[in-house]
């Protein structure tokens, strides 16, 4: 039965201020680390890790009211000039709480694993602020309750996703990735920005509470188009084929941050504001949805089997995942892909710093080159085995819980598609389990410093204990056992008991693919029968160049434009800067003759008349003696011959 | 009669003050000239108010008189400035007006 996105009733709404300090504590920190960082040297980590720990214990504090169906909220009057009720505001919601849980939570944990990830980094409370700054951003995108403000949060959460990547900017291949991830996702913000233009002059409101209200009336068609843009800025930032080239490349950075934003929190903004957004979707933008989600999934599982970079492998891993609740999203059942989402981000965030620690202690990433790491790193192993087996499906672990009800989802609605999902579940087990095969199992490869390898320092084994906990266990909150407690806040149906067919065959796929990675992966047999050997050859070569997709764009987009700018800059050179150092030539020209005419016409005339005073005045002052006697006789000679005239 | 003599008088007195303004070097001899073409002037008073029989014109004189006292007190405050600052009495080498 297909969840009715529309049938979210009104909440009562409970005003609550304190809502403004779960993104403040994480801004302050910036705020803080960005102008006494250096002063507070070691310390700006705790300072990071305290202001989210803060956040986390306020959203934990929230939870009460949340459970109990009230929407938590708080607005202030926003642009009244313009309509003297307008607001904006936070609010919290079953939705926006579940994802503020999984920043705060789960940003706390990797926060206090970058404080020994990135130990003895020059640049050390720089990282901690960018870190702070990314979770007031994320965490301002939650919470805000107006498209305009949440879009505020999402263009600051790219930038912080692009200083991240390229954080460690001396590598060229990190600066490259940096630009290239906010270029490729600019043209998702794009598509974004039109939605919510389109959105403000058709619909006219941008709370996402009014959506399923006043949409009524309007043309299908035109919801489409809204609802598609807006999926084309979920997919710039989820990484939806076809704009998923930046998040593979994004691994340049460190991987804490591969972790918390490109794994956990920010790719899954995308997910975050389709479900926001349900309400615009029509079944024609749905089919669009599932398609590409459909897409992505199998086609970035299937590249993920033929990388060797094991943050490579992850990458691909959650692009793939990514996709898979997109495809949930497609079946309009937003709670499934939610808690998918949910438990995803515990299951890969865990296998993100596991693989940081591998790279933290052997200083390598190329698969080929690791193996029999569980005698050295005995807990990095036993993590990275539980979120394997969490993130592949293991019987009620998270991945199992979500994974299910995505497959129920897409039993009910499309039969055929579960069978699909169920290969990408194959697809999943299998290369999970190839990474975890090559990189702890098998013989230690003596071809480097393999023996300088150790476990990593407790405060980095700590919070993957924890997060481990959560892949094992998170997902209790959605299993039937417990009364699906996440299905009611996110105000869905669930479904009543475990489905036996569906835990059979997912078990199965699970088996499929742990022992296909056993020994095709790991042992490096070929199964293909012989005739099907060059086909399959070339399907490997397509999948392992990740189907040619940065070439393509290579050649039709970025050569094109380099073309175009090229051109252009030359008609600069030629037309423009000619026409304006004409038009500076002839001003030149024109002022010199303005010079003669003022030098031989203007200046004459002046210095004439000023000659002509000054040597009327030299003789004049000749008759000005000084001596009074002088004046006295001209003034006596005067008298008598005015006298002498009188007379006459 | 006397009239025309005295008058003749008057004017040889005013002519002289003015000979003597025109020519005098010294200032002391300056405030003198000018008494003495005061004195024709007062000289002139006395003789017109015998010759028309009026008291007023010898008034008149006592007035110069008295004038002539004041202006000779103010001239040599003068001449005394004047000798303080350009540390000079002659007229002539005092030409600060020059142009």
């Amino acid at each position: 039965m297909p969840h009715p996105s529309g049938a979210m009733e009104a909440l009562s709404t409970l005003t609550v201020p304190q809502l403004i300090w779960i993104p403040l504590w994480p801004l302050i920190a910036f705020v803080v680390l960005l102008f006494a960082g250096r002063r507070l040297g070691k310390l700006s980590a705790w300072f990071a890790i305290g202001a989210l720990a803060n956040s986390c214990v306020v959203t934990l504090v929230l939870a009460r009211g949340v459970f109990a169906g009230y929407r938590l909220a708080v607005d202030w009057p926003w642009l009244s000039a313009a309509s003297p009720a307008g607001v904006i505001g936070f609010s919290v919601d079953g939705l926006s709480w579940m994802m503020l849980f999984v920043v705060t939570f789960i940003g706390t944990c990797i926060a206090v694993y970058s404080s020994g990830y990135m130990a003895g980094d020059p640049r050390y409370s720089r990282f901690f602020a960018y870190f702070s700054l990314f979770c007031a951003a994320m965490l301002t995108l939650v919470l805000a309750d107006h498209l305009l403000f949440l879009f505020i949060g999402w263009e600051l959460v790219g930038l912080c996703s692009y200083l991240l990547i390229s954080f460690w900017f001396e590598k060229p291949a990190a600066a490259a990735a940096g630009r290239k991830a906010f270029l490729t996702t600019r043209v998702g913000d794009t598509g974004l920005l039109l939605g919510i233009f389109l959105l403000a002059t058709t619909v006219g409101t941008f709370h996402f509470r009014e959506f399923s209200a006043s949409i009524a009336g309007l043309p299908s068609g035109l919801l489409t188009a809204i609802s598609l843009l807006i999926f084309l800025g979920a997919c710039g930032k989820s990484a939806q084929i076809p704009l998923h080239v930046w998040l593979p490349d994004a691994m340049e950075g460190p991987t804490p941050v591969s972790a918390l934003i490109h794994a956990a929190t920010m790719v899954a903004a995308g997910v975050y504001l389709l479900a926001r957004a349900m309400p615009l979707f029509t079944p024609e933008s749905l089919q669009v949805v599932l398609v590409v989600g459909l897409a992505t999934h199998l086609l970035a599982g299937s590249v993920a089997l033929t990388m060797t970079d094991i943050k490579r492998i992850l990458a691909y891993s959650t692009v793939s995942q990514l996709g898979l609740m997109m495809v949930a999203m497609g079946l309009n059942a937003p709670a499934v892909a939610m808690f998918h989402l949910f438990t995803h981000a515990f299951f890969k965030a865990l296998l993100f710093l596991g693989a940081g620690s591998v790279i933290h202690a052997t200083h390598e990433q190329e698969l080929s080159r690791l193996g029999g790491l569980w005698r050295r790193m005995p807990w990095t192993a036993l993590v990275c085995a539980l979120g394997s087996l969490s993130m592949a499906g293991m019987l009620f672990m998270s991945g199992f819980w979500s994974k299910d009800a995505i497959l129920l989802t897409a039993r009910e609605q499309h039969p055929w598609l579960m069978w699909v999902l169920l290969g990408g579940a194959v697809m999943t087990a299998c290369y999970v389990f190839r990474l975890y095969f090559c990189c702890f199992l098998g013989p230690e490869p003596q071809a480097h410093g393999d023996h300088h390898a150790h476990e990593s320092p407790p405060v980095m084994v700590a919070p993957m204990l924890v997060l481990a906990v959560g892949a094992v266990a998170a997902g209790l909150v959605g299993s039937p056992w417990l009364g699906s407690p996440i299905f009611h806040l996110l105000q869905a149906h669930a479904h009543e008991h475990v489905d036996l067919p569906v835990l059979i065959w997912s078990t199965a796929a699970l088996l499929t693919g742990m022992g296909l990675a056993w020994v095709v992966g790991f042992q490096g047999r070929n199964l293909v029968p012989g005739p099907l050997r060059p086909a399959a050859r070339r399907l490997y070569a397509l999948a392992a160049n990740k189907y040619y997709v940065d070439e393509i764009y290579q050649r039709c987009i970025i050569e094109p434009a380099l073309s175009a700018t090229r051109a252009l800059s030359e008609f600069d050179r030629r037309v423009i800067d000619g026409a304006v150092n004409g038009a500076g030539t002839a001003g030149w020209r024109l002022s010199q003759w303005k010079e003669r005419f003022d030098r031989l016409v203007v200046d004459r005339i002046v210095n004439g008349l000023a000659e002509t005073v000054r040597e009327g005045g030299a003789v004049m002052r000749r008759a000005q003696t000084g001596i009074i006697q002088q004046y006295l006789f001209v003034v006596v000679g005067a008298v008598v011959a005015l006298a002498v005239l009188v007379r006459l | 009669m006397t009239g025309p003599l005295l008058l003749g008088v008057s004017n040889a007195l005013f002519c002289l003050g003015v000979y003597g303004l025109l020519t005098r070097r010294h200032a002391i001899g300056l405030l003198l000239s000018v008494e003495l073409m005061l004195n024709a002037a007062a000289l002139n008073f006395v003789i017109f108010g015998r010759a028309y029989g009026d008291a007023q014109a010898q008034a008149f004189t006592l007035f110069i008189i008295a004038l002539a006292a004041c202006e000779a007190v103010v001239g040599l405050a003068i001449v005394v400035q004047l000798v303080r600052s350009a540390n000079t009495i002659l007229a002539d080498q005092v030409d600060l007006l020059k142009g």
